[in-house]
């Protein structure tokens, strides 16, 4: 009895020892962060000045601006349609190579291709964008000598398409990576069987296969989310300063050192990602699944 | 009239090289059960599945109730498959597994017809009462239970069990076993059971076939298969003989044991002399055998509950096993690390060779 008391005390102190690290780095760096941007959002800002006396005119000064609601309302609809895209452009891909490729080293192989874009720095990335979608760009150019088009496509670079199009390509391997992750891991014995028992292929992706794979769909969403809601380079580079997402804000007034108003949208930014993830969260009992 | 269900017309399958199915031919009646028997890789489980038409065969063709089926797809051919590890779907409750093919193929029923018969079928495989559970809340042996009644909602003709048992602990295997007849017997329907385990395919099948590298090699009752196996690898998956080489010549059987004379053999490729376990006799090694004998060096023995098996181990190696019913009295005690004289009625033995006397 005795020992086995012993045992559990040791027990405890190990676990003392290996949750103290993460522990620590996560007060350090996240909590009190965001404490911190909770406080500071109340402080008082002048024009070259910020101090600690209390105040709501920040919080006000947000809610009262088009400006400002404009680029939350910018952001949602970017994240949504953003999130539409890598859904659609994602499951397909995920699909193959997921569930339709046979050979387990095919598929690995060509999730890597995916991730091959990674090998480059994310504004390289973006910025490749703008000789593609350009008016004088690789797809202009084309579109024009195969004789498609007449005049060159000018809604393709700085606009709010350009931002979407850039977005879904950086962050659709995102998507692609969780759901093919989940199709692979299906039974392919209940695919046959559900094929015997007279199911067509509508039914069984709709009835087996999607189900199955929702969780990974999730995951994909909340990696893509996270990302989309926090962007600032892809609208800043791509969209020629017509979007403004709340997180260019953030960068314009931590660039004027407007620190009480950096963080107000900080502290906005944080919530909405709080609730999509509660959200996506609410959709499957990620703890079931894996 | 054609009275068989399925009939195999020289079957032929093969993966790159490999010849999975070899040639195989075979017929089966309405109302049986039978059992595929063969080692891993025998092809057995391919051959399930090219009945199933989950495989193509590249040669030959599979007839199911006198309609030539070998091109048709898996569901149209009203063949019910139980898959080795159930393959229920994770996501959906007992009886949602059940209704699965009259709920999504083309049946055409009600949802209360469809209900009324999930919940039929539930009851005939014993699992009233765990419809609403979901299928990773029941224990193997009821998933194996929903996994059968899934196919038999579709009312088959013909169900095929790939290694059904194989996924059970050994009490629930038993169990099972008996069940499986009783099902099949209540429903009138055939049913084909692929195993590696003898006495599965024995204990199981109305009719047993012997599977070996891609050839049927024996196909008979479960008596003629254990007291007359065609050939040294049909007695060797039998688990129950010990197979001597030597060479058969003129009505003589030389082999380690001595030279014996045999009344009658089986014609076969090689020369192997087989006797069952339980017809060896063990003697003090001073003794005069007036049979066949060889001797050989007790090792181990292993209480089996309604029989022991003693293990001796011959000069040249070669482990021989002697089974003693305890029904027929107390057992011998061995001096581990003695010799003994083991021997047999030659009457008993059965001889295959090359100069076959039939």
């Amino acid at each position: 009895m005795s020992s086995q008391i012993s045992i559990q005390k040791r027990q405890s102190k190990t676990t003392r020892w290996l949750l103290a690290p993460g522990i620590i780095w996560m007060s350090l760096f996240l909590v009190v962060p965001i404490l911190m941007i909770v406080y500071v959002s109340f402080w008082t800002q002048t024009t070259f000045n910020i101090s600690p006396d209390p105040t709501l005119a920040s919080w006000k000064q947000f809610f009262s601006s088009d400006t400002y609601t404009g680029s939350l309302w910018t952001t949602v609809r970017i994240w949504l349609i953003v999130l539409a895209c890598t859904f659609v452009v994602g499951y397909p891909t995920a699909l193959f190579v997921g569930l339709f490729v046979k050979s387990k080293t095919l598929s690995t192989v060509l999730l890597v291709i995916c991730v091959i874009p990674f090998w480059t720095s994310f504004l390289i990335r973006v910025l490749a964008w703008r000789p593609m979608l350009g008016k004088e760009g690789a797809i202009n150019i084309v579109l024009l000598k195969l004789g498609i088009i007449q005049q060159p496509i000018e809604v393709l670079l700085f606009t709010e398409l350009s931002v979407i199009i850039g977005m879904t390509q950086i962050y659709c391997v995102f998507m692609v990576g969780p759901i093919a992750f989940m199709l692979s891991r299906i039974d392919r014995n209940i695919i046959e069987a559900a094929r015997d028992l007279g199911a067509g292929f509508g039914r069984i992706f709709w009835k087996i296969i999607f189900p199955l794979s929702l969780p990974g769909v999730v995951v994909g969403a909340i990696f893509v989310s996270v990302m989309v809601l926090g962007e600032f380079a892809t609208s800043g580079a791509l969209s020629g300063r017509k979007v403004n997402l709340l997180g260019n804000i953030i960068v314009t007034q931590v660039g004027s050192l407007k620190w009480a108003m950096a963080s107000v949208v900080g502290v906005i930014l944080t919530v909405v990602m709080g609730i999509v993830i509660a959200g996506f969260l609410r959709i499957v009992d990620l703890k079931r699944e894996l | 009239m054609d009275t068989s269900v399925f009939r195999l017309d020289g079957v032929t399958k093969r993966y790159g090289d490999l010849v999975a199915l070899d040639n195989a031919s075979l017929e089966a009646g309405a109302n049986e059960y039978i059992s595929f028997l063969g080692p891993s890789g025998s092809g057995k489980t391919t051959l399930l599945r090219v009945i199933a038409g989950f495989e193509a065969p590249e040669a030959g063709r599979v007839f199911f109730n006198g309609r030539d089926i070998t091109n048709l797809p898996a569901h149209e051919r009203g063949i019910g498959f139980v898959f080795q590890n159930f393959a229920l779907f994770p996501h959906l409750t007992v009886i949602q597994n059940v209704g699965f093919g009259l709920t999504h193929g083309k049946s055409g029923l009600s949802a209360a017809e469809i209900e009324r018969r999930s919940l039929e079928m539930i009851e005939l495989v014993g699992l009233s009462g765990m419809e609403g559970r979901g299928v990773d809340q029941i224990s193997g042996g009821q998933r194996q239970r929903v996994a059968l009644a899934r196919t038999l909602t579709m009312h088959p003709k013909l169900v095929l069990l790939d290694e059904p048992l194989g996924a059970l602990d050994a009490n629930l295997r038993s169990r099972m076993r008996t069940e499986l007849r009783a099902i099949r017997e209540r429903l009138g329907v055939t049913f084909v059971h692929v195993t590696g385990s003898e006495n599965e395919a024995l204990a199981m099948g109305d009719r047993v076939v012997v599977l070996d590298r891609g050839r049927i090699i024996q196909t008979g009752t479960p008596g003629e298969v254990y007291d007359s196996p065609a050939s040294p690898d049909v007695a060797h998956f039998l688990n129950r003989f010990n197979l001597f080489d030597g060479n058969l010549s003129g009505g003589r059987f030389n082999g380690v044991f001595g030279s014996v004379p045999v009344p009658r053999s089986v014609r076969s490729d090689r020369d192997v002399y087989a006797v069952r376990y339980d017809r060896m006799r063990a003697l003090p090694v001073s003794a005069d055998a007036a049979g066949p004998a060889i001797k050989a060096r007790f090792v181990a023995s292993e209480y089996l509950g309604s029989s022991m098996m003693n293990f001796f181990e011959a000069e040249d190696g070669h482990v021989i096993e002697m089974e003693h019913h305890l029904s027929l009295g107390t057992p011998q005690t061995f001096e581990a690390r003695q010799d003994y004289l083991l021997t047999w009625n030659p009457e008993q033995a059965i001889v295959f060779g090359r100069e076959a006397s039939r």
